[in-house]
């Protein structure tokens, strides 16, 4: 299949945002000015632009362990102000969550972004929730479940899928298959390397995607959230991918297998063929790109460094709505 | 409260008015568990509301306590007012990351921008043969959870207007209900009335020594504050009512008042309410203690089904009665 050449140069752009974010945080988090852990979201942009591309404002997603680059996105789609996305990753006062959550725990409902959670598959059940209340309020929104195929393994997995199909719920799970749980193979860790085959059961439909591939990625995801939308009730995308970054202690894949992701398979590689397939943009046009959306990155970082830590006294507030802390 | 004229009513028919009503005034107000629909739950509290409100609005789900509440988190993150059941409250493991994690942090970690307005009704507390895994005090399980709310009522009045008042608040809110208290009496006012959260009750006056005490435990220091006032002695019974965040104002109060506190539950020991209470006391009353606060509190063991084996280790009225005495001493 073959998108028109404005959506795939978006896409493109929205990926190359992806990229430039990680690659610039994780520059910054050696350095020492991003604190706690981090887990990137490199090798598996076509996903998350596709996601993005389609969900409205007025959807939810549960974005995954590997986020920043969905949740920039949402944030710069619907609001224009990715940069903030960054600042709470430095833990920063102007961070979408006032730097209380951070890497794995930020939100903003405006977006549409329902909050990751760094339990895995545990907002597989509140996803359950944001659903049904779109089904009871007749509202054609679509709740959007991203998970990991390590979070496969959780029981919440199978609780989710079972009640949204029971009750016809208007739930896309997104399973961002990139191969390993930390450093559990999928086929390992799994009674299936394909996650499809443990959701078939429940009755929706269930179709593995090529992640890597923004054309297919993009296309599957619009075909799932149109079947949603007219009130069908759940659907499960696979999308097979691989992530870039290895473990803390270093790369724990074969030489052979990097090399196939990272030079044969990288998904801004393909989308950068498709577009100079086209004939319609030069090479030095999407070089332009590149480099706007990594000097936007730059500005973000600048902005999060620049941007004042949060009050000390913060830090008891909201624990409870309306009432102060116990103590 | 309102006045309104009272009736008799169990605990449980309380508890089934104050769904009723709360289901009534506000159509964002549902509730979900497991054979609470047409069947109205293990104990009845949910009988007939399923024929009233329909499949939508008390809806039956398979054995997925996780789902469960993260379906309730899930809405309530959207306006909705989910009122949950989880069977027994000992099912709650199965659920507690996503009370834990989810539903106490949420407001927090997003920095205000959701709330989590459930409130999960569950069916506690020993002393009728249910074993290990039917009849635990799982309050413990969550003193140590900043944001959760834990509220605990003794009577059938303060059943009905503490569950209109969690359901009606922002927070989440575990709402424990006593087994062994469902089939008890009371006077009910009829109609719409709430009970204030974080507002302990004076279940009884006394001037000698103060017992703090929850759900059935309150009726066991009731018990004995009858008992020993023949001897003389006048006890004040604290029903403390919300567990977390509790009225520390009231307590603290009574106990400068009396000099001596015996804190009553039925937990076991180490690590339960009854030690956070007494670790309070003695912190903020040190110097109006007569005596060393005592714990009346189960042993420290699982519970067992036998009920000779259960009776030896839930505490009871003659628990309470033995620790005013060691503080009268």
């Amino acid at each position: 299949m073959t998108l028109d050449i404005e959506t795939l140069v978006d896409l493109y752009r929205d990926m190359w945002l992806i990229r430039a974010f990680e690659f610039g945080l994780e520059r910054e988090f050696k350095k020492g000015n991003v604190p706690g852990m981090l887990h990137t979201g490199v090798g598996q942009e076509a996903t998350q632009a596709a996601l993005a591309a389609h969900l409205k404002a007025t959807d939810a997603f549960f974005p995954d362990h590997r986020c920043h680059g969905i949740n920039a996105l949402a944030e710069e789609k619907h609001q224009g102000d990715g940069e903030r996305i960054m600042a709470e990753l430095f833990g920063r006062a102007t961070g979408v969550c006032s730097g209380k959550g951070g890497s794995l725990h930020s939100a903003n409902p405006k977006v549409g972004n329902f909050g990751d959670n760094a339990v895995e598959g545990s907002y597989m059940a509140t996803v359950l929730g944001v659903a049904l209340a779109y089904q009871m309020r007749g509202q054609p929104s679509v709740a959007c479940c991203i998970i990991g195929d390590g979070t496969v393994g959780r029981g919440e997995f199978h609780e989710s899928l079972n009640m949204a199909a029971i009750w016809k719920l208007p739930v896309l799970y997104a399973c961002v298959n990139n191969g390993y749980a930390i450093s559990m193979p999928v086929g390992k860790g799994h009674a299936s390397a394909d996650i499809v085959d443990l959701a078939r059961g429940y009755g929706m439909p269930c179709v593995i995607v090529d992640g890597n591939d923004i054309e297919l990625a993009y296309a599957e995801v619009q075909k799932a959230i149109d079947y949603i939308r007219a009130g069908n009730g759940p659907y499960f995308l696979e999308f097979k991918t691989w992530r870039w970054q290895g473990l803390f202690s270093g790369e724990f894949r074969p030489a052979e297998e990097v090399k196939y992701w990272k030079e044969d398979r990288d998904p801004i590689k393909l989308a950068r063929e498709k577009i100079l397939a086209q004939g319609k943009l030069a090479a030095e046009d999407l070089e332009r790109i590149e480099a706007e959306v990594k000097a936007q990155i730059e500005e973000w970082i600048d902005f999060a460094k620049a941007s004042p830590m949060p009050d000390p006294a913060k830090a008891t507030a909201d624990v409870y709505v309306g009432w102060e802390a116990a103590s | 409260m309102t006045q309104s004229a009272t009736r008799t009513r169990t605990f449980v028919q309380a508890l089934n008015e104050a769904l009723d009503i709360a289901m009534a005034r506000d159509p964002n107000v549902y509730m979900l568990g497991e054979d609470i629909g047409e069947m109205g739950g293990d104990f009845g509290v949910t009988r007939g509301l399923w024929a009233k409100y329909g499949d939508a609005r008390v809806r039956d789900t398979p054995l997925s306590e996780a789902a469960i509440i993260g379906t309730s988190v899930g809405s309530a993150m959207l306006g909705m007012r989910p009122v949950a059941e989880i069977m027994f409250a000992d099912f709650i493991g199965e659920c507690y990351d996503q009370l834990v994690n989810n539903a106490a942090k949420m407001h927090y970690m997003f920095d205000g921008q959701f709330k989590a307005p459930i409130v999960v009704r569950t069916a506690c507390g020993g002393g009728f043969g249910g074993g290990p895994h039917h009849s635990q005090s799982v309050e413990g399980w969550f003193l140590n959870v900043p944001g959760i709310v834990l509220v605990a009522p003794s009577t059938p009045a303060d059943a009905k207007g503490l569950l209109l008042a969690s359901i009606e608040n922002d927070n989440p809110i575990i709402f424990l209900e006593h087994k062994a208290l469902y089939r008890i009496k009371g006077d009910v006012p009829e109609g719409y009335y709430t009970t204030p959260l974080r507002k302990a009750a004076v279940a009884r006056a006394g001037s000698d020594v103060t017992v703090v005490a929850t759900m059935k435990m309150v009726h066991e220091a009731l018990a004995a504050a009858a008992e020993l006032e023949k001897e003389g002695v006048s006890v004040e019974v604290i029903d403390l009512r919300t567990i977390r965040p509790y009225d520390a104002e009231t307590v603290l109060e009574s106990v400068r008042k009396t000099g001596r506190a015996v804190v009553a539950n039925e937990a076991p020991r180490i690590g339960g309410l009854a030690a956070e209470l007494s670790a309070t006391i003695g912190e903020e009353c040190f110097h109006d203690l007569k005596a060393p606060v005592a714990r009346v509190a189960g042993l420290d063991t699982p519970i067992p089904f036998s009920l000779v084996l259960e009776k030896y280790i839930l505490p009871g009225k003659e628990q309470v009665i033995a620790s005013i005495r060691s503080v009268m001493k």
